[in-house]
This record gives structure tokens, sequence and C-alpha cells, in this order.
């Protein structure tokens, strides 16, 4: 579990970290766990996530401070309209996707569905819908990407 | 680059396949992090982008327009909270945060003008040496620090747009309006619709060709000439009844030159209409313009009775 930890980048804070992982499955925690093992692992991989969000929330905000002061300069372009040019390019980053790939998306990741469950009700193989998710990750990732620079 | 490429494609797969409840194989993802640092990076940038795309595409979703809801398939009992810690990982990614004020401050240059906008048909345009907030998560408020913004407002009756300028609310009914607050003054002028001004207190409605402004024992309402509200943008700046030291002030402001004011005469009053660009040229053409004096001092103009 360490390993893992350390090669998800938690560098010499693992053990700190590990200690996280438990409270967190310790509170969770509500029934019998079918695959401990797994279980454990995905609570840790969540908990780095959660960790690398805030890390990043905490930069933005220093980026936030630093941009209401500006250096004398004219200060840098920024608007309210930005979150729905975001909201436009992320519905039509979607809609690119084509109509299986976007509802695929949106049952495994906003209705919550497994996607074992979106292949059937879909009626395309597991495969498949790994391919769509993998196809959608990457556009969003590169959005992001391209939003971060701008 | 080819590599950036690679390792870009195997995150997206790494996210999509241990985003699922199902997903066992945590030895071959250790591995594959195991290989380079820069694995673990690019898979967190993914989750994270992934995150909050999610987030806005199911805020950008109306209720309504998503497919029928199929029955919950039943799920093995110790998701529940797996799940619960998931989504809120996932979802809850901080992009729509409402109620919890995400501020940003747009701040203008002495003789600069910038406009904002604040979603469809609503804008802010922001006179120089001016300092505004706003706030990421409500689109509908601004708050004027000081200086001077004209804003036109798209009405809505369930959000109204409330702007505070130091003390004082303003809260729009379908609108055009300026607003200015410094050290000399403080008003606000309507050009189309109304605005109701401090609605917890004094609760004045500003029409159309009003303007309210602050006096020494309250407020006063006065008329004024509708094409003069906002005139600023257009590069005119308009005076009426208006002190030498409110003048220098906004001088100061649309030009970026330093105007300040004869203190023998700071509470003067005139009124007129200049044209910006030329005084910015010719800052002693205003002498003859205002029926003022203009003189240089210390690098500051300096006006005054004559």
């Amino acid at each position: 579990m360490l390993r893992f930890l350390r090669a998800r980048g938690a560098g010499d804070a693992a053990e700190d970290i590990l200690q996280d992982v438990w409270l967190r499955i310790a509170k969770a925690r509500s029934g019998p766990v079918d695959n401990p093992r797994a279980y454990l692992f995905r609570a840790a991989n969540m908990t780095m996530i959660d960790r690398h969000r805030s890390q990043t929330q905490a930069a933005q905000r220093e980026r936030d401070w630093s941009e209401t002061r500006p250096a004398g300069s004219e200060p840098s372009p920024e608007s309210g309209i930005a979150a729905s040019q975001e909201m436009a390019k992320v519905l039509a980053l979607v809609d690119r996707l084509g109509a299986r790939t976007a509802a695929v998306l949106r049952r495994h990741r906003i209705d919550g569905l497994s996607q074992r469950q979106v292949a059937d009700e879909m009626g395309v193989s597991l495969s498949t819908v790994e391919s769509d998710l993998r196809t959608a990750y990457r556009a969003m990732l590169e959005w992001k990407e391209r939003s971060d620079e701008a | 680059m080819q590599v950036d490429d690679t390792i870009r494609e195997q995150a997206a797969s790494w996210a999509a396949a241990t985003g699922d409840p199902a997903f066992e194989d945590w030895d071959a993802f250790t591995l594959w992090l195991e290989q380079a640092p820069r694995h673990a990076e690019a898979y967190d940038r993914t989750v994270a982008a992934v995150g909050e795309g999610v987030a806005i595409l199911a805020a950008a979703t109306p209720a309504n327009d998503a497919e029928p809801a199929m029955p919950a398939a039943p799920r093995r009992r110790w998701l529940g909270g797996v799940l619960a810690m998931g989504l809120a990982a996932f979802l809850g990614l901080a992009f729509w945060r409402q109620g919890a004020p995400d501020l940003y401050t747009v701040e203008t240059a002495p003789g600069a003008m910038r406009i904002v906008e604040l979603g469809a048909e609503t804008s802010v345009a922001i006179a120089g040496g001016s300092r505004l907030t706003f706030d990421r998560n409500d689109p509908r408020f601004a708050s004027l620090d000081h200086g001077r913004a004209l804003f036109t407002v798209r009405h809505d009756e369930d959000a109204p747009f409330r702007v505070t300028a130091g003390e004082a609310q303003i809260v729009d009914v379908g609108t055009i309006f300026d607003v200015r607050l410094d050290d000399e003054a403080f008003s606000v002028a309507v050009s189309e619709g109304a605005v109701q001004f401090n609605p917890e207190a004094e609760e004045v409605h500003v029409a159309a060709g009003q303007v309210l402004s602050r006096t020494d024992d309250g407020y006063r309402i006065a008329p004024v000439d509708i094409a003069q509200v906002g005139d600023w943008r257009e590069g005119r700046l308009s005076f009426e009844d208006e002190t030498l030291a409110a003048v220098a002030l906004e001088l100061s402001r649309a030009t970026g030159l330093t105007f300040a004011v004869d203190p023998a005469s700071a509470d003067r009053t005139i009124t007129g209409s200049i044209l910006v660009d030329p005084v910015r040229k010719d800052p002693a053409s205003l002498g003859p313009l205002l029926g003022i004096a203009v003189t240089q001092a210390s690098g500051a103009w300096v006006i005054g009775a004559r």
C-alpha cells in the first residue's frame, strides 16, 4: 500500500497519508466489503485525488490573490464571462464526442452507473464503454490544459 | 509531442479504469505509476480535469433534459460509502459552489477603460482608476470599491443585480446605470429602467433620467440628461454642478494625468462637458472650456477658480 502511495506521488508523506486513508475508511465504512484489498486501494486513490485537488485550489487562490494586486501594469484580462465560456467549451467538447460516447460519459459519471451497467443498458461491450470513456477523458484533459494556458 | 501524447492516452485510460467501482487491478496501475513520476502527474491532471468538466456538464444540464432515469441497479452495500466519497471527490469539484463567494478584483489604471462581461446581456464598463470586486459564483453581484462604472444589466426578477458601493446598496429594476464612488462624490445615475437604492434602509427609487448623489446631510435626487449617463465611455466627461475637487478626480481617472485642485477653490462648482482626448493632449485647454484656471506645478495640473 505504501508502495502504491509513493508511486502515486505521495513521496515522504506516504505514511501520513496512509493514516488518512484508514481514518477515511473508518468513517465511511457501513457494511461488509467483498474485496477489502481493492476497497483499500480505491480509498487510497481517492485520498490522493482529494489531496491533488486541494493543492491545485490553494495554488489557484494564490494566483487570485496576486491578480488583485496588479504590478503597475494593466490588470490581466479577467472576467465573469470566463465561467460561461468554459461551460460552452465543455458542452461543445461533449457534442464533438458523438452521441454514444457522450451518453456513456453522462450515465457513468453523472448518473453514477458502473461501466458494466452502462454497457448492459446500451447494449455495447464493456471494452467499448472503456474506450469511449478514454476518449472523453482525453478530450477533457486537453480542454483543461488549453484553458489553463489561456 | 509524441511522448506526452502517449502518456496522456495512458493516463486517460487509467483514469477511466480506476474510476469504476469494479476496478481491481491496482498492481498493474502501481507498476505503470512507478515507471515515471510524470505518470502520476498526468493521472492527477486527467482526473482533476474530468472532475471539473463533468461538474460543469452536470451543472449545464437541466434535470428535465437528461435521458429518462433508469432505476438504479442494486449496488453492493459497501459501495455506498465509497461512492459517496467518490462523488464528493469527482462531482463536488469546487466549480459551481453555490453560496461560497469566490471573489476577484478588476482594477483599471488611470486613463484606461475596460469592459467586463457578466454573462449574456450584462456588462460593466469600468472607467480608469477604478476598482471593482466580482464574484465568480454570483454573476449578479458587483462591488464598486472606488472609481466609476456603468452597469448594463439584464433584468431578472428572481435574481436582481446588486451593486454595493461603500455602505450603499443598489438593486436593479431593469437597467443601465452609472455608479461613482470616490473621496469626493457618491452618485448613481440611471439612463434606462430604474434602481432601488439601499432597499434595506432609505429605499429610494431612482428612475431613468435621475441622479442620486450624496450631500452633506443625506441624499438628493436631481434630473440628469440621459445621454450624459455613462458618456465617459465615449470619451466625454459631463459635469453638473460638480465641485472642482470632484472634477480633478474625474479628470485624473479619465486621462491618466495627475490633476489636483487649488485648495482655495475646492468647493467651487462648475457645469460643463468636455472631450477627454484633447484634454489629455493639452490640459491647459481646460481653462477656456470650463472657465477655470489651469496651472502646472510639480508634475500635476492644478485647476482652480479664475
